[in-house]
């Protein structure tokens, strides 16, 4: 079961988990970094801690990092190999890390995960367009295979509205980096998850987030689950119908039984939507 | 082919009428229904105990009226318009030339506040003219206060007596009544002071200030779900087409919420907004209000345009 929601802490995530991690100095994210890793040493995970410049032992002063590190089960690299100043190969990365995966698996670990500090890949407008499709590619590796990460992007080096893009491709997100998250979903009949709140304040968002999201139909409909979608105004709901109608899809929209999201989709009653109360 | 009066005519043919007993209301009414039948017209009833009662009685049990109780059917005038607008539909769709209705609207006199009652019998002549509509408004003086019936003769054409049909020469264009007649309903909440008051906050916060309302006023979860939709809305349509500042002000009582959002902007053209819903993406927020709230209130004043929102839990 992955955990989706605003957290501001990395404690206690499973195999399966992918948070964005907004931070103001880089101890800070060194220090979620080495917890979050070796929460992964401790379950028999080979851990990755990647940064730009990253020495060997940048970490080592977190307890059980250095034997690991030793022993092989803790790796550290230099964001440097990842060609920073040009947009990511989404594809070519999600299968990098699949190998990757494999190969822990292999060596006998349980599964992979991973602390970036990605932030210098997702300076450029280019980069960052590249970047949160490939958050979102990188997240349904996550569902299928036993690999987390964490990817920490730095507050004082991206605008808030970039942070709010590349938050909004995670189901787990610092609290304040974005109002609306969505991302893949490990229910095979759901095409995705949109959580949160879409208002006036997370138009433009949404917008973008619906361009990079894979919504591709299943038998002529595209499934959301908005169970965990807070609000969603009469101009969202029609911003998501578009998204999915341009796809020549009908929109089946997964609700929670008294919610304002149902409250408004029952009321407009548009043609090509329709509910699922749970 | 239209029967009786709207023979001719294109759109609706609104009429009111006035009574002061039951004698009088089904020498009116009974004889607009009664041609309708004969003329095989889809013919509709809508009207509350004891009206009711009184109709079908005077119809017998053969008769092919559609007897619809007010009660249920007048709660709010945007879900009426989307109903009867649903009903006509079908209607012409299966070949009907004129569809006659008849119904009480509710007032003061029967415990329902006027104004956005007022706004509706004015609106009835835009709202429902794409359909061969021909409605009769009876207005029963012994209860409709004197402004409900001055109202009710702005916004007919004509006015029905047992002997005969004439124009009401109080009539007025729906835009010029709605500009200048209604006065919003006193809500003696809104004299204590208000516990939520805030400039420009966004929607989010908005929803906010107002769910936290909820401690004292305990509405129950669709209720408040309508208010926080509405009131998002109704903040959001001032951010957009209003003039800034924005003011969200909030008043709560057990069982009730008032929420009023105020901006400096002249407010929408149209007073009839909200009772129909506008054309795609950011045409819904009034009519969604409309369709969720207790009662919605519109007003032009000298600090800008306001909307008022009020969600009611009785019980609660």
């Amino acid at each position: 079961m992955r955990r989706t929601g605003f957290v501001d802490a990395v404690d206690g995530l499973g195999q399966h988990d992918h948070i964005c991690w907004v931070f103001h100095t880089l101890e800070q994210f060194r220090q979620a970094a080495g917890r979050f890793l070796t929460d992964g040493v401790a379950a028999g995970q080979q851990v990755i801690y990647l940064a730009e410049g990253a020495s060997a032992t940048e970490l080592d002063h977190v307890a059980g990092f250095a034997a690991a590190r030793m022993s092989g089960a803790a790796l550290v690299q230099d964001l440097g190999i990842y060609e920073p100043l040009r947009p990511v190969d989404a594809a070519a990365q999600v299968a990098e890390y699949e190998r990757a995966t494999d190969q822990a698996l292999a060596a006998g670990f349980t599964g992979l995960r991973v602390a970036a500090q990605v932030t210098p890949l997702a300076r450029t407008p280019a980069q960052l367009d590249a970047f949160t499709r490939y958050e979102h590619h990188a997240d349904a590796l996550m569902i299928r295979r036993p690999f987390s990460a964490m990817c920490g992007y730095h507050a004082g080096e991206l605008s808030a509205a970039a942070v709010a893009e590349l938050a909004s491709m995670h189901p787990l997100a610092t609290p304040g980096s974005t109002p609306l998250r969505m991302f893949p979903s490990a229910q095979p009949e759901v095409t995705a998850v949109l959580a949160g709140e879409v208002d006036l304040a997370g138009r433009r968002l949404l917008h973008d987030v619906l361009r990079r999201v894979d919504l591709t139909p299943v038998d002529g409909a595209v499934t959301i689950d908005a169970r965990d979608l807070t609000f969603l105004d009469h101009r969202g709901l029609f911003q998501l119908v578009d998204q999915v109608r341009a796809r020549g899809a009908t929109t089946v929209l997964h609700v929670a039984e008294r919610s304002p999201v149902r409250l408004v989709a029952e009321l407009l009653a548009l043609p090509d939507v329709r509910l699922v109360m749970s | 082919m239209r029967s009786g009066a709207a023979a001719g005519q294109a759109g609706i043919v609104h009429d009111t009428a006035f009574y002061d007993s039951d004698e009088q209301f089904l020498d009116v009414v009974l004889p607009f229904l009664q041609e309708g039948v004969a003329a095989g017209e889809p013919t509709v009833s809508v009207f509350g105990e004891p009206k009711l009662r009184l109709l079908r009685d005077a119809l017998g049990p053969a008769s092919s009226v559609l007897l619809i109780d007010g009660q249920g059917h007048y709660l709010r005038p945007a879900v009426a318009i989307q109903r009867h607008r649903q009903m006509m539909a079908g209607y012409v769709a299966d070949g009907a030339t004129q569809i006659r209705v008849a119904g009480d609207v509710p007032h003061p006199g029967v415990g329902v506040a006027w104004e956005w009652w007022a706004r509706y019998e004015a609106a009835a002549n835009r709202v429902y003219d794409d359909f061969p509509m021909y409605a009769l408004c009876p207005y029963d003086t012994r209860t409709a206060p004197p402004e409900v019936l001055d109202h009710a003769r702005r916004t007919h054409t004509h006015v029905v007596t047992p002997s005969g049909r004439e124009p009401s020469s109080a009539f007025q264009d729906p835009h010029e009544f709605l500009a200048s007649a209604l006065t919003p309903v006193a809500e003696p909440l809104q004299a204590r002071p208000a516990l939520v008051d805030v400039i420009d906050p966004s929607p989010g916060r908005s929803r906010q200030a107002v769910a936290a309302l909820q401690a004292v006023a305990g509405l129950a979860a669709d209720d408040l779900n309508g208010l926080l939709v509405s009131t998002s809305e109704v903040v959001t349509n001032a951010l957009v087409y209003g003039r800034g500042p924005l003011r969200l002000q909030a008043w709560a009582d057990r069982g009730r919420i008032i929420v009023t959002v105020t901006d400096r902007g002249p407010g929408p053209a149209d007073l009839t907004v909200g009772l129909m819903p506008g054309a795609g993406p950011g045409g819904y927020g009034l009519w969604l209000a409309h369709q969720t709230c207790s009662y919605v209130s519109m007003w032009r004043g000298p600090e800008g345009f306001t909307v008022r929102l009020v969600a009611d839990s009785p019980g609660a």
